[in-house]
């Protein structure tokens, strides 16, 4: 399918002057104050279960909470660098946020503040919920209030696979035949393993390769998120490293098909899920990673993607509530392990750094 | 009698819709279960239309498979199109008429057979402020995913629009708005940059044109559809006349539907849409009168056999 050719017609002067027209006041659409002032219990739940992550003075991001000490998740790659983040809960804003954990596949970070007392969020006991049940999830907040929006579940749950496919994100030189790495991306796999221009490639997960067909044969299975052994040719030596891989979309500049140029802003990282939940709550920005709530207050998955102006995805409860146990668990292994850099496992063994 | 007032009660109209808002629990869940209700038959009505060029929606209101969607998706009248239920199973289809100016058109599944349909509001009965929900194959047919739901409320009414703030995309278009009864009571017809701006074509409108929609006319001109234009349409070959009757063809245009079709360079034309063929003089003539998107049938002798293609005309 041609997305580039989908029918619907951006309207431009078509929208305005119409014969005869009735309008409906702001205040009583869908997303108005009157409207969301009907989901104020829900609203409670996200004030003092969700928290706004903070770049300086912008929000990135939303989160939720997870522990009464401060464990909140967050979308990892909308995080950007660790330093310079402040979150607030509730009232409080918080200045001392670690990123204990992630999970590239999910795209999930483990943060925590020094916190007591919070309010975690419910889990429900399961997102299999009829489409067209209401959700509610974080809008634009201010510094003391949460602001709540409402929408309804819009679709089967699914996997969403990655676009473009899984990738390593390296770019190969086209002047010799042997796989040379010309270009390494900077958000990619590739470049956490520390791989290089000049590395030759020789094998993908344990199979030679002596051509691009063999590679795209290599990773033709592979999902984002996961990773596989890569072995290179580096000047004399040869090195095997783990490779995260990517969605080649996300790594790569992606081509924009004409729903995404009417979408505005959306997710970077918005495919290679294993499984969502799809519901039509849009904010007017791509802000996501709060809590997706019903109404009983109760978080039936977590927001992940804002995949496009139509579209939002959530991860399952069934999913999430495991994933938070993983993370935690990571994160006190690691606190065990003493002191060793986060990205640890990342580093190739042969290159210490 | 009874029957009828049973099912009055059924579709009355959700009280949730005169309020200003939702003001409770209450009211939120009368909304939910109402679309709840509403939503397998709609859904089951609710079509991907296929065409060369794209996709977009449409919806079955008649059990033997009339097709409602917009004329930006059909493009045309006469044209053959794919329609896909919601389960994956694909119908041969032709589109009827259209209205160029409000963006409304009427397609037929010509594979024969008993259509999930759905009912049209045709009391005008829906308002403004009222619930309303869409259905579409955003993006194209994903059976993984099926056709999307989305709520809102009807935000603007004009004679020949409606504007809702369920989030429309490419790949809906045409595909339908319902009320919270399951009542059709809009297509899907263009967005704007905000999210709030959807607009959708009233049933009203179809209702008004609907024997010309139902005759195959291309009624009005406007931006939705363009007319095809007489003499308009593209072969893409040349051809000599030839002394045992026919048309020979002498060169076949690159990439132009006659190639695409499979007509090669020393084939012979015997006749088209049935009428021999002659002279160049005569062809040329036959196909002034014909407009691109016009299907034909050109039946041509190859190597002592003989064979029927049949195409569309191109766009000149």
């Amino acid at each position: 399918m041609n997305a580039d050719l989908l029918k619907l017609i951006l309207a431009g002067s078509l929208v305005t002057a119409l014969p005869g027209q009735q309008s409906l006041e702001s205040d009583f659409r869908t997303t108005g104050p009157a409207v969301v002032a009907a989901f104020e219990a829900q609203r409670a739940v996200l004030q003092t279960s969700s928290a706004v992550i903070l770049y300086g003075r912008s929000e990135i991001g939303y989160g939720v909470v997870i522990s009464a000490d401060g464990h909140i998740l967050a979308k990892a790659s909308e995080l950007g660098g660790a330093r310079r983040l402040s979150l607030t809960v509730d009232r409080t804003n918080h200045k001392d946020v670690k990123i204990l954990a992630t999970d590239p596949e999910w795209d999930v970070a483990l943060l925590k503040i020094e916190a007591a007392g919070l309010v975690p969020v419910v889990y429900a006991p399961t997102s299999d919920v009829p489409q067209g049940t209401w959700v509610v999830a974080n809008g634009a907040s201010t510094r003391t209030t949460r602001r709540a929006l409402a929408g309804i579940v819009s679709a089967k749950p699914r996997e969403i696979p990655a676009a473009g496919g899984a990738a390593l994100g390296v770019v190969l030189s086209s002047k010799t035949s042997a796989l040379e790495i010309e270009d390494v991306n900077e958000n990619s796999g590739a470049r956490e393993a520390g791989l290089q221009k000049g590395d030759v490639i020789l094998s993908i997960g344990g199979m030679a390769v002596k051509n691009i067909e063999d590679i795209a044969e290599a990773l033709k299975n592979r999902k984002a998120g996961g990773s596989v052994s890569v072995t290179c040719r580096r000047g004399k030596r040869v090195i095997s490293v783990e490779v995260r891989l990517s969605a080649k979309s996300e790594m790569f500049t992606d081509t924009m098909n004409r729903n995404d140029m009417m979408s505005g802003k959306f997710s970077k990282r918005r495919s290679g899920f294993p499984r969502v939940i799809q519901h039509d709550i849009l904010g007017s920005s791509e802000i996501t990673g709060g809590p997706l709530l019903d109404l009983e207050g109760r978080c039936i998955g977590m927001n992940i993607a804002r995949a496009n102006r139509a579209e939002s995805f959530a991860i399952p409860v069934e999913e999430l509530a495991p994933l938070a146990g993983r993370l935690m668990k990571q994160a006190a292994g690691a606190a065990a392990h003493d002191k060793q850099p986060e990205n640890a496992a990342a580093t190739p063994p042969d290159e210490p750094k | 009698m009874l029957l009828a007032c049973a099912s009055l009660t059924a579709d009355a109209r959700p009280y949730v819709n005169d309020k200003k808002a939702p003001e409770n629990r209450k009211d939120l869940e009368v909304i939910q279960s109402a679309l709840a209700a509403a939503l397998p038959k709609a859904r089951a009505a609710t079509v991907c239309i296929e065409l060369d060029e794209g996709s977009g929606s449409g919806v079955i209101v008649s059990e033997d498979g009339l097709v409602l969607t917009a004329a930006h998706v059909s493009t045309g009248v006469n044209k053959k199109v794919t329609v896909i239920l919601e389960d994956g199973t694909r119908h041969q289809a032709r589109t009827l008429g259209l209205v160029a100016d409000t963006d409304a058109a009427m397609i037929r599944i010509t594979d024969e057979g008993r259509y999930p349909f759905v009912e049209i509001d045709r009391e005008n009965g829906t308002r403004l402020g009222d619930w309303v929900f869409s259905l579409g194959h955003s993006g194209g047919f994903d059976r993984n995913r099926g056709s999307v739901v989305r709520l809102g409320r009807l935000v603007r009414v004009a004679n020949t629009t409606f504007q809702s703030d369920c989030i429309l995309i490419g790949g809906d278009s045409g595909g339908p708005l319902f009320d919270l009864t399951g009542k059709l009571a809009g297509i899907h017809s263009r967005v704007g940059q905000q999210l709030q701006v959807n607009m959708h074509v009233p049933m009203s409108v179809f209702l008004e044109n609907w024997d010309g929609l139902l005759k195959g006319e291309f009624i009005g001109e406007g931006p939705f559809a363009k007319k095809p234009v007489k003499g308009g349409g593209f072969l893409g070959l040349a051809t000599e006349a030839r002394p045992g009757g026919g048309l020979r063809v002498t060169k076949v245009g690159n990439k132009s539907p006659a190639q695409e079709a499979g007509v090669k360079e020393g084939d012979v034309l015997r006749s088209l849409n049935g009428t021999k063929l002659e002279s160049r003089e005569q062809l040329r003539n036959l196909l002034k009168e014909m407009c691109a998107g016009d299907e034909l049938a050109l039946e041509l002798e190859r190597a002592g056999t003989r064979k029927t293609l049949t195409f569309e005309l191109g766009e000149r």
